[in-house]
């Protein structure tokens, strides 16, 4: 931070992180300094955003397809029901609603899939979040980011369950390391074939608040101390929680030799 | 030889008979369609990691007698 040649009485409750700075690991000008993707602008893209806004950055990209609905609104702290009036984008809602929160900062907003967007795009910011719903488009983004050399920190929330995975390339294992058959069963039925056409099949899983704010917060953590130096504190590999008993574990993950994302350690 | 398999989310447990080439898949799918967790996500941990689906209890360095954790890979977020 500049040195200033003068101060004034009240000098510091003019500044919107000085607390945040009382904190000596965390490069606040750093993070106020960089660009990160959020995937998703749904549950966990709210509180995500949120957080990341209050925690100071300032250049977020948001990609989202989908509109406003109102089952939305248990957990989406950005929407209203004027916004599933209208069936509002989420990306657009979002970035709108967070300017709020600091006008300094600049939103970006990418309405539809994230297939659309290559490894090129990964590769103008320093930081991704997932906040997905699905495999098809974890996949596409744990690969995208990882040749991009940028690092991933997805959520995953189902109820009162819930899990962030940090991927930091190129020396930790992906997400698609951590897969097996059951989730490309998963990821078979959301595309599955009828013969005329191919149907997609959306499961809708259970989502509440609690949970939501618990993973979010943690994906932001998570990007707070890839930003601020101290990767080797980042969770090793995937953190797990479980909120019906109020746990969570990190458990590592070993790089998969036959990972496509890995090709120098086949 | 035989293990312990435990659910993770109710903290159930059912004994598994496995053979060295067994794979990682196949004790997951074997916990998961014994608990009627057909459809989703899971991963299978021993102690402090998570195994690879293609590996074979062998590689996976799975003993006699050792307790394993069926744990659902929740994928919502929206």
């Amino acid at each position: 931070m500049d040195q200033k040649d003068s101060i004034r009485p009240g000098d510091l409750e003019e500044d919107r992180l000085e607390r945040s700075r009382r904190i000596g690991w965390l490069d606040v000008d750093k993070i106020e300094r960089s660009r990160c993707v959020v995937v998703g602008a749904g549950a966990l893209g709210n509180e995500l955003v949120k957080n990341l806004v209050l925690s100071g950055f300032r250049d977020i990209l948001l990609i989202d397809m989908d509109h406003v609905v109102r089952s939305n609104l248990n957990r989406c702290v950005f929407f209203r029901d004027e916004d599933a009036d209208v069936k509002a984008m989420k990306a657009e809602v979002v970035a709108k609603r967070a300017a709020e929160l600091n006008p300094e900062a600049r939103f970006g907003s990418h309405v539809g899939r994230v297939e659309e967007l290559d490894w090129k795009t990964f590769k103008e910011y320093d930081l991704v979040f997932g906040c997905l719903d699905n495999v098809s488009a974890r996949l596409h983004v744990n690969s995208h980011s990882y040749y991009a050399g940028v690092p991933f920190i997805d959520g995953g929330t189902d109820g009162f369950s819930g899990k962030v995975h940090v991927v930091l390339p190129p020396s930790t294992p992906c997400i698609q390391c951590s897969m097996n058959r059951s989730h490309f069963k998963v990821l078979e039925k959301r595309y599955s074939c009828t013969g005329a056409d191919v149907v997609f099949h959306e499961r809708k899983l259970a989502a509440e608040i609690t949970t939501t704010s618990i993973i979010a917060a943690v994906q932001v953590r998570e990007g707070l101390k890839v930003l601020s130096g101290q990767k080797e504190r980042c969770i090793k590999n995937v953190m797990f929680y479980n909120g019906l008993l109020g746990t969570s574990e990190e458990y590592e993950l070993a790089i998969d030799p036959s990972c496509p994302n890995h090709p120098d350690r086949s | 030889m035989k293990l312990k398999i435990r659910n993770a989310e109710t903290g159930g447990t059912v004994d598994m008979e496995l053979e060295a080439d067994n794979t990682v898949q196949e004790i997951i799918e074997g916990a998961a369609s014994f608990w009627n967790k057909e459809e989703g996500a899971y991963v299978i941990r021993k102690g402090k990691k998570l195994l690879r689906g293609q590996q074979t209890v062998t590689e996976a360095g799975i003993s006699d007698n050792d307790e394993l954790e069926l744990i659902p890979d929740p994928e919502g977020g929206a």
